[in-house]
């Protein structure tokens, strides 16, 4: 029974993730209209019993996967409307498999993802959470939740002085609830479809820039993160955080090549779940206006335009925030939290802050312990970014944004920490640190020497090179016509990828 | 014969990889493990408080006795008092082998009540859980002054998770 409401839950999933991104007007390649479409879905379904609490409805089964069916079925009036008017292959299209073709060389990756991710599944099915942060906050709210039909229940009456992790986003009870009630005892078994979805999306994407053998090698050394792969089967906030932040960013940086609009706003909309999920990523969040403002001046979009379209983005964001970290605390939950008292009251004193930015670098990445939580990933990325500054002379656009992330994502936690004390090193910066992993990974993909590199292999072995081009494709392919552009905006340049001779795209083919 | 060249090159460097410095360390102890332990698991018949009882270790198993024992003692709506984990550190030199929950874990674990002792809520505590090498015991609080006397020998022991 609960393995027949698990496939219930998946097409759920999928069928909501689907209407989000058709809202959206995301036509992408199959892979990652799948991948995309089953992680909305979870973020979709976490936000459902939440909703219904919100409005003081009972959380039973009927209710809950009522709701979830519901919401699906709203989130895809116009994929309907599009079947009414174009039948149903409009919709196959989007899911249309292509002759899956494996190439030899990467079966032995494939072999050892399947290691990985076969037992972190079975890990996440069969033992109980474990992390602290959960059993003594949402984990509990949400076991407790099953049988008093609400999140506000006994839990909140207990001695609970040492614990503020009640107080984090319903994100995790929400889901924790829809599993616990569809017989999985420990829930959990969301994260794994979360696990799985963002690492074939990782691999289609890192495919995209690189030849297989070193997307494979990446995605390795990704994977065998013992920090990171021990949350793919321990539900908390921060891996789930970071796969929306980093998808938010994808899609950023494919809109500042490609000006489609609609990827803006899907960015803005991913953003807003990773701050959902975590709120204090909207201060993240906000730490990208500069790089968006630019993009825009480059585009000459007019003040109000700009005005506009920063207010779409940021829009779920500040959404985000205000739902978990205000009004669930402020106004549902039975005890106070202040958080305003959480702030550094030493402001003035810069000192704990440049001592977190050190601490960051000395304690949680260049050592031993630090190699013990992220393996030689960023020792690797640290090598290979000096290598092409000496070697090429220059990082590319997409480099450089994903660099851009980096130093952003570097300066926002050191200043976290600094701004609110309870952020300490070796728990919460260090989880926060998990964010890091995937914007150096596709740095790495946009890495001029591992480029060549894959250019060479390619030319070697007579496969097309432009599989591998240096300035990649803006975002994920389009199956299928790109969107529409946005008013004034000339159409988007993504069908094709650039040609491998190309050393740069001619200027032409670049946004003004 | 290119791709065939080309798969011996990633398998060799997946070898590589899992055999290289830390990772090799943290393959074996982890994953590797992780599998080991899967051979065993997937055959057994532990119940899902066996699962949790194995997870979590004495804590749950402790917890777990003591709302046995308080529901064949039929006590209605027991709080129960832990000694600090400093205490245990400290004194008994049994932790971190050995150490109580926090309040909302035990809730989580038994659904009953527990406090620590420089809770606000101390002041409910009707029962004692009193730890030593030979094994746990639950005391019963009898009277206001004896609670007191209670939190006054362990204030020594700030409470630590």
């Amino acid at each position: 029974m609960p393995f027949l409401l698990f496939i219930f839950l998946f097409i759920c999933y999928l069928v909501a993730g689907y209407g989000l991104l058709t809202i959206f007007k995301m036509q992408l390649k199959t892979a990652y209209m799948i991948t995309l479409s089953l992680l909305l879905g979870i973020a979709v379904a976490s936000f459902v019993p939440f909703l219904l609490q919100l409005f003081y409805i009972d959380l039973n089964p009927a209710s809950i996967f009522g709701s979830l069916v519901l919401v699906a079925l709203v989130l895809n009036i116009p994929t309907w409307r599009r079947i009414i008017k174009e039948g149903f292959p409009a919709v196959r299209r989007s899911f249309a498999l292509k002759p899956f073709r494996i190439l030899s060389y990467e079966v032995p990756y494939l072999l050892i993802f399947g290691f990985f991710t076969f037992v972190s599944i079975w890990r996440c099915y069969y033992l109980p959470p474990t992390s602290r942060d959960a059993l003594s906050g949402p984990e509990a709210i949400a076991e407790f939740a099953v049988r008093e039909h609400t999140m506000i229940n006994s839990f909140f009456n207990i001695d609970l002085w040492t614990t503020n992790n009640q107080f984090k986003s319903p994100y995790l009870i929400s889901l924790q609830m829809i599993c616990k009630i569809a017989g999985f005892p420990f829930g959990q078994v969301w994260l794994s479809v979360v696990f799985v979805s963002f690492t074939v999306f990782l691999y289609h994407a890192l495919k995209e820039r690189l030849h297989p053998i070193i997307a494979g090698l990446l995605l390795l050394l990704f994977l065998m993160t013992p920090e990171m792969y021990a949350y793919t089967f321990m539900i908390l906030y921060d891996y789930s955080n970071m796969i929306f932040f980093f998808l938010s960013l994808y899609f950023l940086f494919g809109y500042f090549k490609s000006g489609i609009r609609s990827h803006f706003y899907f960015a803005g909309l991913l953003m807003g779940i990773a701050t959902y999920i975590r709120s204090e990523t909207l201060a993240l969040a906000v730490l990208f206006l500069p790089a968006i403002l630019l993009s825009q001046r480059r585009n000459k979009d007019s003040l109000a335009k700009i005005v506009k379209a920063n207010a779409f983005f940021f829009l779920p964001s500040f959404l985000g925030y205000y739902l978990t970290a205000q009004l669930w605390i402020k106004y549902y939950l039975p005890i106070h939290y202040d958080i305003g008292g959480l702030v550094n009251g030493h402001l003035s004193d810069w000192q704990p802050l440049f001592q977190r930015y050190s601490d960051i670098v000395t304690h949680l990445m260049a050592s031993e312990f630090g190699i013990h939580l992220w393996g030689y990933i960023l020792y690797f990325t640290a090598f290979l970014f000096v290598a092409e500054g000496i070697f090429v002379r220059r990082y590319s656009r997409d480099a450089r944004n994903w660099l851009y992330a980096i130093f952003v994502l570097y300066l926002g936690v050191g200043a976290l920490g600094f701004l609110l004390p309870m952020m300490n090193l070796n728990e919460t910066t260090k989880r926060a640190l998990f964010k890091l992993l995937p914007l150096a990974v596709l740095y790495l993909a946009n890495n001029e020497l591992l480029i060549r590199l894959s250019q060479r292999i390619s030319r070697w072995e007579g496969t097309p090179s432009y599989l591998f081009a240096r300035e990649p494709r803006p975002a994920p392919t389009p199956i299928a016509p790109t969107p529409a552009p946005a008013k004034g905006k000339t159409a988007p340049t993504v069908a094709k990828a650039a040609p491998a001779s190309a050393s740069r795209p001619s200027p032409k083919k670049r946004k003004k | 014969m290119k791709g065939f060249l080309l798969t011996i090159i990633s398998a060799l460097l997946v070898i590589l990889v899992l055999n290289v410095g830390y990772y090799k360390e943290w393959f074996q102890a982890k994953p590797l493990q992780y599998w080991t332990d899967f051979l065993k698991e997937k055959d057994d018949t532990l119940s899902i408080e066996g699962v949790m009882a194995s997870r979590y270790g004495v804590a749950y198993t402790m917890s777990m006795r003591i709302k046995q024992v308080l529901e064949q003692k039929h006590v209605t709506n027991p709080v129960i008092l832990f000694e600090p984990n400093s205490y245990l550190r400290d004194s008994l030199h049994l932790y971190p082998k050995i150490r109580v929950p926090e309040p909302a874990v035990f809730y989580y674990y038994t659904g009953l009540e527990g406090v620590w002792i420089n809770s606000p809520d101390t002041g409910k505590a009707s029962f004692l859980v009193r730890i030593s090498s030979k094994g746990v015991g639950l005391d019963v609080i009898k009277t206001p002054e004896q609670r007191h006397q209670l939190l006054a020998f362990y204030k020594k022991y700030p409470p630590i998770l």
